[in-house]
């Protein structure tokens, strides 16, 4: 008895361990620049981060869950920033408080792209894999074109914005964060959520489960949508002008980019994912200055390159597992968790031996490690390769 | 993957608030003037930017050469904004937080509105070389600018064309704040003045492929082109490939367009200028074999109005009598705005002899120069 | 009439792009996004010959040999490490390839747009109406390079081994084929017809950039995903098809502002009417 309740204490932490984490980081934040000793720049990263993170959770919704490419994903962000901060333009001459208003721009903005979320997801029905991503891409395209053409919308001089009190727009963007990764966790963990994963592991057996696709589909891309959308308002508080050339395609490809690195279908990998490519993008800026930018790009693209490589390729196999983060772990603690079964000797294909229970028992069971089958496959290759 | 997310959280939250914790502590007694600017280092319009970088960095060099301000030096920080207005505002707020006690804004428009935008809420004072639009220096009292304004040549252009063309054409960018913003100036006086013109568009994001455009406008006299010399220089090259002879008429953006054509290319180009490379006034001259020194390159109009920025603010800096770097960047704006509105300012500087009024637009007297002669 | 065959010299180019994608996807299922930045690697390379040496036939050999190079060694160090990885892994170092090549080419070249100066090769007059002759030989070029191609891949051994891996890797590799060969002989081939796009690139738009390649490669990807992505006429048909409709819509004043936007729009179209492109293969999926 005694040890289950352990366990279940230990699960409430793990679980909203991330809650806390983002909570005492804000906290500490906003005391500080309360106070004053927070660097201007250092509040506009963590502005930038928060809608990072929303971007990033709410497309791994539709890539990690849903199993779905998408390629067009600044285009909900972009439809959210125009509709969202144009509302928001006029709602600033009625409403005195700009939070007010923030939020108000908030839920149009993500109405909106949710609407578009429920156009894009019709195609998502018929279209599987590359043909889905590419028309995402197509998406995100059109609205760009569209915008930059409207007048209402500044044309190409972009949607003139209020930008919002940089001091505590990313405490409001960290609040969104909570409740984004909040409704996604628990959407996720519901039978609904199930039913995502379902899909997106067999869309036939899932079908044949009984479960409705069509629906479930719409759902995902409406719901990450809406998340992109309310991204993209607080990205228009943050800075202004809104311009069309912000949401190409490279912006999609880097929120997949955070998606893929923080791990497929994990939450709390694309939030730190998402967190570190924004750092990284904002020490590359701040630190080459004048000359040294050309390398920007450069050092983030090897910075790309090397990752991928070292998290994927067999023969940096024995250094990743030399040095995993779970050895590392296993080292510092000196007893071995509850829950943890070992099987020495079945390494003969370096099958992950270890059952951690606990994500056996969550949902998320779609790690980064490769499964056993596809293991063998690798082996295959390289032996004959 | 849990534990590695735990993991790393913690670690990385510990960096973040070390990070910002290290920001604490207010700011360090100054030593020098610090320009702040941003502009695009890389990507597709990095070629603007980088010519305003250095050209700016020409003039902080010569000033510091020659004693400074007073024994004060300048120093120049320019940050890549990759033409984007969220990195502008990242920009600023890092030159913010390094000390930015005045600073030349951003290169393109888009990007310095962002940037006055912010700099209109601290107070500190903007010089941009090259953003034009017209709502860039409407963001405050506090933004000034060296270039020609887009619609001041529009109007020019049309009264100019339509004096001495029947057949007039235009191709504009549709993408691009620049052009189409000297297009709709371009358009409403070109309406006032009764006179028919055929107009193109093409977005430079996806297509640069003008054979479609100059067919269109092949009996023309005139071409107008209201954009940048990289895009024009390929106008000119598709009139070769067409055999279209029609002249064609630019902005101050197709400066530099030199560079991006050939001796197949007998199009008569002329553009408005406030800055001619093949000048033979002594200081122009001096500039440009200067600055061919220096980078191996001639200069184009941005190097220039980079050039004319740094030294716009460090003659009203002398003449509003400021000397220590310790002073606070809103009250040195202030000084600067003071002294440069004043009647008797004026900067005499590679791109001509101009003025500043209230609204932040220099007066200077354009010159409508021929590629060549 | 001079826009249609404007049109179709742009489809040629944007047909040479997407073969190079299609082969690519359909042997080694991998979006190549750094694709596009290949055709800047062989502009690039056409620059720097006609500098040196003024002669364009050196130039279009040179470029053909550096881009087929670059294609093999891209494949070599950022692909084939990743043989067995998600699909999704790769397509991140693909586009972190593409970054990769377009900030080396800032470094050396610089940002500024370069001109190149091809030899003009004029118009001519047939039945009153001038052409432009660098279109007729982008057209013609173009159709024999790509007649070659069907011909390499249907009736050589290479060829059907290439088809043979793109079916089935593992039953090719059964079969004593060796798929890392065959793969880099695919990346090797649409490498080099990327060059052959870039010179015909240059003939239209003769100037060169860092980022020269990115968005004839995103269109290139829409043409070969118009003609069922894997599928080569399909991939010749959707560039053709894209470059039409391109050159026509920008050729409408109304239109012409949202060229894009129709284009991608039709793309959607197309695909909701036939889901798998013009002329893709339908797979059958097991359970």
């Amino acid at each position: 008895m005694e040890y289950i309740k352990n366990i279940k204490k230990s699960y409430k932490l793990k679980y909203n361990i991330t809650y806390y984490i983002i909570i005492a980081i804000v906290a500490v934040m906003s005391v500080m620049s309360l106070t004053g000793d927070l660097k201007r720049s250092t509040m506009g990263l963590l502005a930038r981060i928060a809608y990072s993170i929303i971007m990033a959770l709410s497309l791994n919704l539709v890539v990690g869950f849903l199993g779905e490419l998408s390629l067009g994903h600044g285009g909900f962000m972009c439809v959210g920033a125009y509709i969202g901060c144009f509302c928001a333009n006029y709602l600033h001459n009625v409403i005195g408080s700009p939070l007010l208003v923030l939020i108000i721009a908030m839920v149009i903005g993500g109405i909106s792209a949710a609407f578009f979320g429920f156009i894009i997801g019709l195609p998502a029905l018929r279209l599987k894999g590359d043909y889905l991503a590419i028309v995402t891409l197509a998406f995100g395209e059109i609205v760009r074109n569209i915008f930059k053409n409207l007048p209402w919308f500044g044309g190409a001089m972009g949607l003139s914005t209020v930008t919002y009190s940089s001091n505590s727009l990313f405490i409001v963007g960290f609040v969104v964060v909570l409740l984004v990764l909040f409704l996604s966790q628990n959407l996720i963990r519901s039978k609904h959520g199930r039913a995502v994963t379902a899909i997106r592991d067999n869309e036939i057996a899932a079908k044949a489960m009984g479960i409705n696709v069509t629906f479930y589909k719409l759902l995902i891309f409406v719901i990450s949508a809406a998340f992109a959308g309310v991204a993209g308002v607080i990205y228009g508080h943050f800075t202004t002008p809104v311009m069309y050339s912000f949401f190409s395609y490279n912006y999609s490809i880097e929120v997949l980019v955070m998606v893929v690195l923080g791990g497929m279908a994990s939450l709390n990998g694309s939030i730190i994912a998402a967190t570190l490519i924004t750092v990284v993008n904002f020490l590359l800026q701040d630190n080459l200055s004048g000359d040294l930018a050309a390398l920007r790009l450069l050092i983030y693209a090897l910075i790309l390159i090397v990752v991928v490589l070292f998290n994927n390729s067999p023969a940096f196999k024995p250094i990743r597992e030399k040095y995993s983060f779970h050895k590392l772990l296993e080292k510092l603690s000196s007893h071995r968790k509850p829950g943890t079964v070992t099987d020495d000797k079945a390494d003969w294909n370096k099958i992950e031996s270890k059952i951690p229970m606990d994500e056996v028992l969550s949902v998320d069971f779609r790690t980064e490690e490769a499964t056993p089958a596809s293991d063998f496959t690798e082996k295959e290759d390289n032996d004959n390769g | 993957m849990k534990k590695l997310a735990r993991f790393l959280s913690a670690a990385l939250s510990s960096a973040l608030i070390l990070g910002a914790m290290a920001g604490c502590g207010g700011a360090e007694k100054s030593e020098v003037f610090l320009i702040g600017a941003t502009g695009p280092l890389t990507g597709d319009a990095s070629s603007y930017g980088i010519s305003v970088k250095q050209g700016a960095t020409l003039a902080v060099e010569e000033i510091n050469a020659n004693g400074g301000l007073e024994g004060v030096n300048f120093e120049l920080n320019m940050k890549d904004d990759k033409a984007t207005a969220e990195d502008a505002s990242t920009g600023y707020d890092a030159l913010y937080d390094a000390g930015m006690k005045i600073s030349i804004g951003g290169t393109t428009s888009g990007s310095c509105a962002a940037f006055a935008e912010k700099a209109a809420k601290d107070n500190i004072f903007v010089m941009t070389p090259s953003a034009s639009a017209a709502d860039v220096i409407a963001k405050g009292d506090n933004t000034f600018r060296v270039c020609f304004g887009d619609p001041d040549q529009g109007v020019l252009a049309a009264q100019e064309l339509s004096k001495n063309f029947n057949k007039i054409g235009c191709i504009y960018d549709t993408s691009d704040p620049y052009s189409s913003g000297i297009y709709e100036a371009f358009e409403d006086e070109m309406k006032e003045l009764g006179k028919e013109f055929t107009t193109k568009t093409f977005d430079k994001e996806n297509n640069k492929d003008f054979s479609t455009q100059v067919e269109a406008l092949k009996d023309c006299d005139v071409i107008f082109v209201p954009f940048y010399y990289t895009e024009a220089g390929l106008v000119a090259k598709a009139c070769v490939q067409k055999g279209v002879t029609a002249e064609l008429f630019g902005c101050d953006g197709l400066d530099g367009i030199a560079s991006q054509i050939d001796s197949t290319v007998t199009n008569k180009i002329r553009y408005i200028t406030p800055f001619d490379v093949a000048s033979t006034e002594e200081k122009v001259a001096k500039f440009v074999s200067d600055y061919k020194t220096k980078y191996g390159v001639e200069p184009d109009q941005f190097a220039a109005d980079g050039y004319d920025a740094v030294y716009a603010i460090y003659n009203a800096m002398k003449s509003a009598g400021v000397k220590d770097p310790s002073i606070s960047a809103s009250d040195l704006c202030d000084k600067i705005v003071e002294a440069i509105t004043a009647s008797d300012f004026s900067y005499d500087g590679v791109t001509g002899k101009m003025t500043w009024d209230k609204s932040g637009a220099a007066t200077k007297v354009p010159v409508i120069v021929e590629l060549g002669k | 009439m001079n826009i249609i065959l404007d049109g179709l010299g742009l489809g040629a180019i944007y047909a040479l792009i997407a073969l190079g994608y299609t082969m690519v996807y359909g042997i080694a299922k991998l979006l190549n996004f750094a694709h596009g930045d290949i055709i800047m690697v062989g502009a690039y390379a056409i620059l720097t010959m006609l500098n040196m040496t003024g002669n364009p036939w050196l130039a279009v050999i040179v470029s053909v040999v550096v881009c087929t190079a670059a294609g093999i060694i891209i494949e070599r160090f950022a692909y084939r490490p990743l043989r067995s990885a998600s699909p999704l892994a790769v397509l991140i170092t693909a586009i972190g390839v593409s970054y990769f090549l377009q900030s080396l080419a800032q470094l050396i070249f610089g940002a500024k747009s370069r001109p190149v100066t091809l030899p003009a090769l004029g118009n001519i007059t047939i039945f009153g109406a001038s052409f432009s002759v660098a279109t007729i030989v982008t057209l013609v070029v173009g159709a024999i390079i790509m007649a070659a191609l069907t011909l390499f891949v249907n009736f050589t051994r290479t060829g059907r081994a290439m088809q043979a891996v793109s079916e089935d890797k593992g039953a090719a590799q059964l079969m004593g084929i060796n798929v890392n060969r065959i793969i880099m002989i695919t990346f090797a081939i649409g490498s080099a017809l990327a060059a052959f796009a870039s010179l015909f690139y240059l003939m239209q738009i003769p100037a060169t950039s860092p980022t020269l390649g990115s968005m004839p490669g995103i269109k290139a990807f829409t043409a070969a995903v118009i003609g069922g992505i894997g599928s080569i006429p399909g991939a010749m048909i959707g560039g053709v098809l894209l470059g039409l409709i391109e050159k026509i819509c920008l050729s409408i004043p109304v239109l012409s502002a949202y060229t894009t936007a129709i284009e991608f729009g039709l793309l959607i179209l197309i695909l909701l009417v036939k889901p798998i492109g013009l002329l893709g293969k339908k797979r059958r999926v097991k359970v």
